[in-house]
């Protein structure tokens, strides 16, 4: 059907909304709480367009097009209803920005220039406050804030939610709701119970403000790249080439990711390849001693792949009879990391003590698992933190390489991130009449457990990753704003 | 025909606790009378050609409404009666309980059997703890005469009816908000489309009437639906619960047709000022009501779209000169700082921020640009807020900045 928006024909499917349409045509509607296919909340209130002459505001994100209308995506009342709406939710964050780790990166911030909103009519009512009488006035919302540092993935400060509800939607295993009400409303956890879930980050990847970050101390990585006495390593997962030219101005290869690693105080870039190779090789002699094809039927039965460590985290929580299933073979980054601390530190004749391993990720769950070799981990977020911190925001380098790992490894292992990339290179491996198979997403894992359990299919090696799409959509990955 | 009564004329008669004392002044009749002469469509016909509007405050046309749940194929219906009745100086509802449970639940049966559902529900507002035993008792009551249960009077019909008490939350008077509470989930308001008369509780066709308006079924059932719509004003007949209250004589609830103006009910039914109070203006419909000035005391009271002052809950609010407009408005906004669900932005925030501004406004000071504050939220309140509740949080502050001049001092 034809639709016009501003006065211009554009085709329009049905069941399509006005957001949809104007999304897909490039045309510009400011939103906070719509984004991908999830729920349409309705909640910012900042989407509003006008319909066919109505003289009424509606929300494009719940219009549905119908043959033949006609609307407005800007005129006096538009813009003065996004400009309230938004200096409402700009008058918690007023003043906030310069200290807060989403500076820059923040949704809300980008509106809030967007619509020029600088006049404030009121102090911030959530937060830390000084004056007396301030004090007194806002003291029952102070209440409202959560602040979970305790997690060690997750960092929370609901002082600069919006209540956007994408966390509540995201979230695979339903940790978060709202507390409370009216202008006591809390994005929390249940009865407000330090967050405790599997880690996978999608949370703090759709997060538009500085509500929910990265945890990690970024202060104490930077000091480490900086330390003359310290050999700073870093593993790079190539799954975080995906984003991190949000962060990084532009980096797209591996090459130019290299150089503006060692631009940020690296000294050795080394791809995580070699890591995927030993797992694998590790994983299929698990699976089937010397790849026979011969099922070991003195052996416990060890199928589930224990590469997405949210997943291993899942299972524990739901599936806890399933446990004793998970292939015991270190990750890939666990294996390498030791490796640099081991034989690479022995090679190279360097005192461990002096090395710093930091694994560049597009996954937030393995720090939550951290292997005691690996100093950091850093996600595509904190790695863009530190270059603004540092002031180096990508620089094109030309010719630059990683370093070469040991003996290095062979290509076809470079993209073990990719979901069924596992499963397919145990197929080829291992000879012999196998059920492979992969599971991606909550839902999908729990199907493929759940037939697991009533033996309706019995794999004898299962795949399984958390982040629909696998760490190239992983929960460290940066977003566009 | 003025002097008909419809609601009250038992109340104080009969023992609200004894189903004896109801039946001996004709109570269930109109049940038995729909069981063995009528099919449900024909009771649904006379509803609508009674043109019987909702009291909840929107005044959407029962019938219709009734029609619509009536009319969808699904095997699995609900019908709510809406007893949440949170609007500040709002008992309307609570003194049906009180005084005529039966009336009450009687309405109740004929609507929800009528629609096709086999379970109802009465949501109940958590503070009325006592209306809800008195429901208790008349529900079980009428399920020993079995006018409730299985095979109802001897028919094929059967219906169960719960009593759900809820939080005592204002946005749960609102239907959508009211399912989701049902439902276990956040009281909070769902996006519509789908309405409730196609998914509502539990994804099922459900209708949602207010007390008051249901507790008017039983006699259009006996007495007609042309009867009563004679009755009243003729763009939404009937007889109407109004709640006098403030600077009044005589408060308390009346019974009066709609189309009767705010002055009769002040001076008629509520004996007029308090002696030695000078009138100021009233309030319509508790605090989201509109304010109306001496010199509109004399507009008619209807559901209609075109009344300017819209009935709401029927309180009347009298509001004498001695009153401080900013405790006033310091009392709206609390209410709605507290009240508001906090699910969308403008809502959320502007209650907030127009509180903040009343407790300065009380200290005696706000700020020119507190004044630019107060138009912008309470634009905002009007034109983009999710659901009515948004809207109704303007609506006394808004008369009082251009019907009060409460920004020209
Ligand atoms: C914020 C809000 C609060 C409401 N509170 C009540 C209430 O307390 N009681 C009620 O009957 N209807 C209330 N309503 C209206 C209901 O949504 C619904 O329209 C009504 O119950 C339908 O019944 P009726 O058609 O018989 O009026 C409220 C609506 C809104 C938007
Ligand atoms: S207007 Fe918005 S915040 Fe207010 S009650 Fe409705 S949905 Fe909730
Ligand atoms: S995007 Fe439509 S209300 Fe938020």
């Amino acid at each position: 059907m034809q639709i016009k928006i501003n006065k211009k024909e554009y085709e329009a499917n049905e069941n399509e909304t006005v957001l949809d349409v104007c999304r897909r045509e490039g045309v510009r509607i400011p939103t906070l709480c719509s984004f991908g296919k999830f729920k349409r909340e309705a909640v910012c209130r900042l989407c509003l367009v006008e319909v066919n002459k109505s003289g009424r505001l509606v929300t494009s994100c719940t219009t549905k097009v119908a043959g033949g209308m006609e609307v407005e995506t800007e005129n006096e009342n538009i813009q003065k209803a996004r400009a309230i709406n938004l200096e409402l939710l700009w008058s918690d964050h007023a003043g906030k920005c310069v200290k807060c780790k989403k500076n820059r990166k923040c949704e809300l911030q980008t509106l809030a220039e967007e619509y020029k909103i600088e006049n404030f009519h009121f102090v911030p009512r959530r937060g830390e406050m000084t004056n007396a009488e301030e004090n007194e006035l806002l003291r029952d919302n102070w209440s409202r804030v959560v602040v979970d540092e305790k997690n060690p993935v997750v960092e929370r400060d609901s002082q600069y939610c919006v209540e956007c509800r994408r966390c509540i939607n995201i979230c695979p295993i339903k940790s978060y709701g709202f507390n409370h009400r009216a202008g006591d409303s809390v994005v929390g956890t249940p009865y407000n119970q330090p967050l405790d879930c599997i880690f996978c980050g999608a949370c703090v990847k759709y997060c538009p403000t500085g509500a929910l970050i990265d945890q990690g101390d970024i202060n104490k990585i930077i000091t480490d790249l900086d330390d003359g006495k310290l050999l700073s390593v870093a593993i790079v997962d190539a799954a975080v080439l995906e984003s991190v030219g949000m962060e990084l101005n532009g980096v797209k290869t591996v090459e130019n990711l290299a150089g503006n690693l060692r631009s940020l105080g690296f000294e050795k870039v080394f791809d995580l390849s070699w890591g995927f190779q030993k797992y694998v090789e590790a994983v299929a002699e698990e699976i089937h001693p010397h790849h026979t094809g011969k099922k070991n039927p003195a052996k416990q039965r060890k199928f589930i792949s224990s590469f997405c460590p949210s997943a291993e985290l899942y299972i524990k929580k739901y599936f806890p009879e399933l446990v004793k299933n998970i292939i015991d073979v270190k990750r890939p980054e666990e294996i390498m990391a030791e490796a640099v601390k081991k034989e690479y530190a022995k090679k190279e004749k360097i005192n461990p003590k002096n090395i710093r391993v930091m694994l560049v990720s597009a996954c937030t769950a393995r720090k939550k698992l951290k292997d005691e070799s690996i100093d950091h981990i850093l996600t595509v977020r904190e790695l863009g933190r530190i270059a603004r911190e540092k002031k180096i925001e990508g620089v094109r380098f030309a010719g630059s390489v990683p370093d070469k790992f040991m003996n290095g490894a062979n290509v076809k292992y470079a993209e073990l991130h990719k979901y069924g990339k596992l499963s397919q290179l145990l197929t080829e491996k291992i000879k012999g009449d196998l059920v492979i198979g992969a599971a991606n997403g909550v839902l999908e894992i729990e199907n493929a457990l759940n037939a697991e359990l009533k033996k309706e299919k019995l794999h004898d090696f299962l795949e399984v990753m958390v982040c629909p799409g696998g760490c190239e959509k992983g929960g460290g990955q940066s977003m566009k704003i | 025909m003025e002097n008909t009564k419809i609601l009250t004329i038992n109340w104080g008669k009969i023992n609200p606790l004894k189903i004896g004392d109801y039946l001996a002044v004709g109570g269930y009749l109109a049940l038995k009378k729909f069981v063995s002469e009528m099919k449900p469509d024909e009771a649904i016909e006379e509803i609508v050609a009674s043109k019987l509007s909702g009291r909840g405050g929107a005044g959407y046309a029962t019938g219709e409404k009734l029609k619509m749940v009536a009319e969808s194929e699904s095997h699995e219906k609900y019908f709510i009666c809406n007893l949440d009745e949170s609007e500040p100086g709002t008992y309307k509802d609570r003194m049906i309980a009180d005084n005529n449970p039966q009336l009450l639940l009687e309405g109740i049966i004929i609507a929800a059997l009528s629609i096709g559902a086999h379970k109802a529900y009465i949501y109940i507002n958590g503070n009325y703890e006592k209306q809800k035993e008195t429901l208790e008792t008349a529900r079980a009551q009428a399920h020993k005469k079995n006018f409730l249960g299985a095979g109802i009077l001897g028919s094929a019909y059967d219906l169960d009816v719960e009593i759900f008490s809820g939080a005592g939350a204002y946005i749960c008077g609102e239907e959508t908000a009211l399912i989701n509470s049902i439902e276990g989930k956040r009281g909070e308001p769902r996006l519509r489309p789908p309405f409730p008369t196609e998914a509502g509780l539990f994804g099922k066709p459900t209708a949602v009437n207010n007390a008051e308006t249901i507790a008017n079924i039983p006699w259009i059932i006996l007495n007609g639906g042309k009867k009563y719509a004679k009755i009243g004003a003729s763009c939404s007949p009937g007889m109407k619960l109004y709640i006098l209250g403030g600077s009044v004589k005589k408060p308390g609830v009346v019974e009066a047709p709609t189309g009767v103006t705010i002055r009769e009910l002040v001076d008629d039914f509520g004996g007029g000022v308090t002696p030695g109070r000078d009138f100021w203006f009233a309030q319509i419909g508790g605090a989201s009501g509109r304010l109306v000035l001496e010199k509109e005391l004399d507009m008619p009271l209807t559901f209609s779209r075109d009344c300017q002052i819209p009935l709401g809950s029927g309180s009347i609010l009298v509001v004498d000169k001695m009153a401080n407009i900013s405790d006033l408005i310091l009392s709206w906004t609390e209410f709605f700082r507290r009240e508001s669900c906090g699910k969308c932005v403008p809502c959320r925030e502007g209650t907030f921020r127009l509180h903040e501004i009343a407790l300065r406004l009380q200290d005696g000071e706000i700020s020119e640009r507190d004044k630019v504050a107060i138009k912008d939220i309470l634009w905002t309140l009007e034109s983009t807020t999710f659901c009515p509740l948004g809207r109704f949080a303007a609506t006394a502050m808004r008369d009082a900045v251009e019907k009060l001049n409460l920004l020209d001092k």
